[in-house]
């Protein structure tokens, strides 16, 4: 049984390592996630902030080190606790935005029609689609399938959200809509773990850790990384440079 | 397992197949192209037609249901869905219960077509009981479905699927004696007769449509389809969740 207690980080990542091959994507990544807040995980592409998610939600095994996702380790039984949108769309083109969103509701178990109809249409109303809910995916826009996929990973209300690059693609009153969708589900005790590499996005987590090729570099509050710049007007991009920056000057040191 | 997964992978399946009017056409008219092209190619052998057409029932349900089990479960994995399906709850279980039942529903809608043309259009000699044929198929179909599955984990891309067919689907009809009595074969193809599912469907399906005798007389070709099904099952489960 995932643990619910509040007192328990819903992500604890001590030391974990992970390669593909001889390639090592993930050096030693200690993280903890507090509940019902957002942790943002911002990095270029290719920082290794897919696989690390990956790890999480429990597709891959980590190499080494430890990975309790809500006190436990990641496992299929954790899953109903958890919400993925992974950063490739996942979506059956040849059905509706309903459908899919009422299979995966299905798969987490949700077998109450009823129940799981209001689930649907809420989640579905959620990301902005309720009008297009009848429509097959590939008359969608691609910000559109991006919604719908948030749509899935939300439907059954679990306690942690695992959300791989969800804003892309969406203009910018809608990324405002997401943000203060998240912010409400926080505030309800969902945490949420969200990866990015905009700004925009990192201003809007409670903790952020910068990822460079597989370390984290930093991580903090957005207000405590900016500090650390010492420029008192630094905004969280002069931030990340700061500590990339620092980062190559200790190894050339 | 959950019956309610599997309930909802088997109406997603068969509902991404009916909306997908091309993988339909395949289904539902393909057959019966090549059964007419048959009848017409053995105009005035009755004999020939009575011998060939049971076998080639049986070969279209395995034939379909291998290219389109092989396609979707390639797809699933390709477009990502199957990566996020075994971030659920779902078992390997609810996945294969979930595709055998999809698409042995389109299995049995295409025999049966298949079948009332052979019977009622080419006037094929019918003895059989249709319950004990459907039975016959519905195992070869679980083989060939776990099969397809299997299959899609070594393809990359719908192409290398088709690729698979003069490896898995080709030699089976040549040494099932749809065309040539496996008797009369050279001792090597009688042997790989032997291992063949096709083989034990084709003689399965020719006692009871044409002699007209019971699963009871047929219980090795049914046993024998019974144990390759166990085998494909077995394997498509080892390879499932494999994103």
């Amino acid at each position: 049984m995932a643990s619910m207690e509040s007192g328990v980080p819903a992500v604890d990542v001590a030391d974990l390592s992970f390669s593909y091959g001889d390639r090592e994507v993930l050096k030693g990544l200690s993280i903890q996630v507090g509940r019902g807040t957002i942790y943002g995980l911002l990095g270029a592409n290719g920082s290794g902030k897919t696989t690390f998610i990956r790890v999480l939600v429990g597709l891959m095994k980590p190499g080494s080190g430890s990975v309790k996702v809500l006190g436990e380790d990641p496992s299929p039984k954790l899953t109903e606790h958890v919400g993925y949108m992974p950063q490739l769309n996942a979506l059956y083109q040849e059905l509706t935005v309903r459908n899919n969103v009422d299979f995966f509701a299905r798969m987490y178990g949700m077998n109450d029609r009823r129940k799981r109809k209001t689930a649907v249409d809420e989640a579905i109303s959620v990301v902005g689609l309720s009008d297009r809910a009848g429509d097959g995916i590939q008359s969608l826009s691609g910000g559109m399938r991006q919604r719908v996929s948030l749509a899935i990973a939300l439907v059954h209300s679990p306690s942690l959200l695992l959300l791989d690059e969800p804003t892309v693609g969406l203009d910018p009153e809608l990324r405002a809509a997401f943000w203060d969708h998240f912010r409400q589900l926080a505030s309800a005790g969902t945490t949420i773990l969200i990866s990015s590499h905009t700004m925009d996005d990192a201003a809007h987590c409670d903790r952020l850790a910068f990822l460079q090729t597989g370390k984290i570099i930093a991580q903090d509050s957005p207000a405590e990384l900016r500090k650390a710049t010492g420029q008192p007007d630094s905004t969280l991009e002069d931030a990340f440079l700061y500590f990339v920056r620092k980062g190559r000057d200790n190894v050339l040191a | 397992m959950s019956w309610h997964r599997s309930m909802a992978i088997a109406e997603r399946v068969v509902r991404q197949v009916l909306r997908d009017r091309r993988s339909l056409g395949l289904i539902l008219v393909a057959p019966l192209l090549v059964m007419a092209l048959v009848g017409g190619s053995f105009s005035g052998q009755s004999v020939v037609l009575d011998r060939t057409a049971p076998a080639l029932i049986a070969t279209f349900a395995m034939f379909f249901t291998f290219m389109l089990t092989g396609v979707s479960f390639l797809r699933e994995r390709s477009q990502g869905t199957l990566e996020r399906l075994v971030t659920t709850p779902v078992s390997r279980a609810d996945i294969l219960v979930g595709y055998l039942l999809g698409f042995l529903l389109f299995a049995l809608v295409q025999s049966t077509i298949v079948l009332l043309y052979t019977v009622l259009v080419l006037d094929v000699a019918y003895q059989g009981d249709l319950l004990q044929v459907f039975v016959l198929l519905m195992v070869l179909t679980i083989a060939s479905i776990s099969t397809g599955i299997f299959v899609a984990t070594f393809a990359r891309n719908e192409f290398q699927v088709v690729q698979f067919i003069p490896v898995v689907l080709a030699p089976q009809v040549f040494v099932s004696g749809i065309m040539v009595p496996v008797e009369t074969m050279p001792t090597v193809l009688r042997l790989l007769a032997n291992v063949v599912p096709l083989r034990y469907a084709v003689d399965g399906m020719r006692a009871i449509m044409l002699q007209g005798l019971g699963l009871g007389d047929v219980i090795t070709e049914l046993a024998a389809l019974a144990i390759f099904a166990a085998v494909m099952l077995v394997a498509a489960a080892f390879t499932v969740r494999r994103t």
